[in-house]
């Protein structure tokens, strides 16, 4: 909007000069880059120590923002899980088989070992249904704001099946 | 106001490239139609520009978010793969569609909450190192140990 007002009033300036016959060789009016502009506005605000506006804390919770959140965090966290992993299997001693073992040997409850898988499962699942509702939304489709709840549902509904079976079935 | 809204929303949908640090075109491509009159070396000159401005501009970003869609699918395949057929082909395919997906995610993350031009590049260099050591021990686990896949199939053999 300021970028519309400084090109109109720039293009003014020029006109007005116009009688010199004087080549401008950037005469199209150009304002700051936008990355320009973000870094004074965050240099700025971390300057002047601004307050910031109570906005997570007042704002009503739905479902859609709530599954966004839980979407960044399972992807988040998953690719944590998996650094460190690999970065284990760079440092520990022993084979992936021995540290199994190790876990066999604390010889845990049935329902606990199906509540670890479940844990384990439930992020994948549901990080990657959202996932495939996240490339629908990039092909255009499913937008209006029922279709984005009926797809929310879906998907919550049927990470937590998957997840379930996946535990206990497999 | 507006403006500025909807070309935050359009950095979270992955404009900011993987190392491309160059600048957007941000300059306004609007004449006003009462300028036309103006003296034929200055309206040239605007002229040119602003055809230099629509025609130049790279299209990294655009190749980025293509090249995460495609990896996200390539990972959605290895799936099935994975468990269907496992072998060393899948491990690494798997190392690698993983390692990447993850590096471009944290990225959007880290490109949405991270602000300053220091304070972006150092981060994105502890991600890149992250991401190499990530591939790194992907790969050592491949090659030493039993692979992502038999790896996945002890664990749930439990």
């Amino acid at each position: 909007m300021a970028l519309l007002l400084r090109t109109f009033a720039r293009q003014g300036v020029c006109l007005s000069r116009q009688h010199y016959g004087v080549f401008y060789r950037h005469a199209a009016p150009m304002g700051t880059t936008a990355k320009e502009e973000m870094n004074k506005f965050w240099a700025k605000n971390n300057k002047l120590n601004r307050p910031m506006s109570p906005h997570l804390t007042i704002y009503n919770w739905s479902v859609p923002m709530v599954m966004s959140i839980t979407f960044r965090g399972t992807g988040v966290g998953l690719s944590g899980a998996i650094s460190v992993f690999a970065l284990a299997a760079l440092v520990l001693p022993g084979s992936y088989p021995h540290y199994l073992d190790l876990i066999h040997s604390l010889s845990v409850g049935p329902y606990l070992i199906g509540l670890a898988k479940f844990g384990l499962a439930f992020p994948v699942s549901f990080h990657t249904l959202n996932g495939i509702r996240h490339l629908w939304w990039d092909l255009g489709k499913g937008f209006r704001i029922p279709e984005v709840y009926r797809s929310g549902y879906t998907v919550i509904g049927l990470s937590i099946i998957t997840s379930l079976a996946v535990a206990f079935l497999l | 106001m507006a403006a500025i809204v909807r070309l935050s929303s359009v950095f979270r949908r992955g404009v900011k490239p993987l190392f491309y640090q160059g600048t957007l075109l941000a300059r306004p491509l609007v004449v006003p139609h009462n300028y036309q009159e103006q003296p034929h070396q200055l309206t040239a000159r605007i002229h040119a520009s602003q055809a230099l401005n629509a025609g130049s501009g790279s299209k990294a970003a655009s190749l980025h978010w293509t090249g995460e869609r495609v990896v996200s699918i390539l990972l959605l395949a290895l799936g099935p793969a994975a468990y269907f057929s496992p072998c060393p082909a899948v491990d690494y395919s798997l190392a690698a569609a993983l390692t990447l997906h993850g590096h471009w995610g944290i990225g959007q993350v880290l490109t949405d909450y991270v602000h300053g031009d220091a304070k972006i590049k150092m981060t994105n260099a502890g991600l890149f190192l992250l991401s190499t050591v990530t591939f790194a021990g992907l790969c050592y686990f491949n090659y030493n140990d039993v692979g992502l896949c038999k790896a996945i199939a002890l664990l749930w053999s439990k």
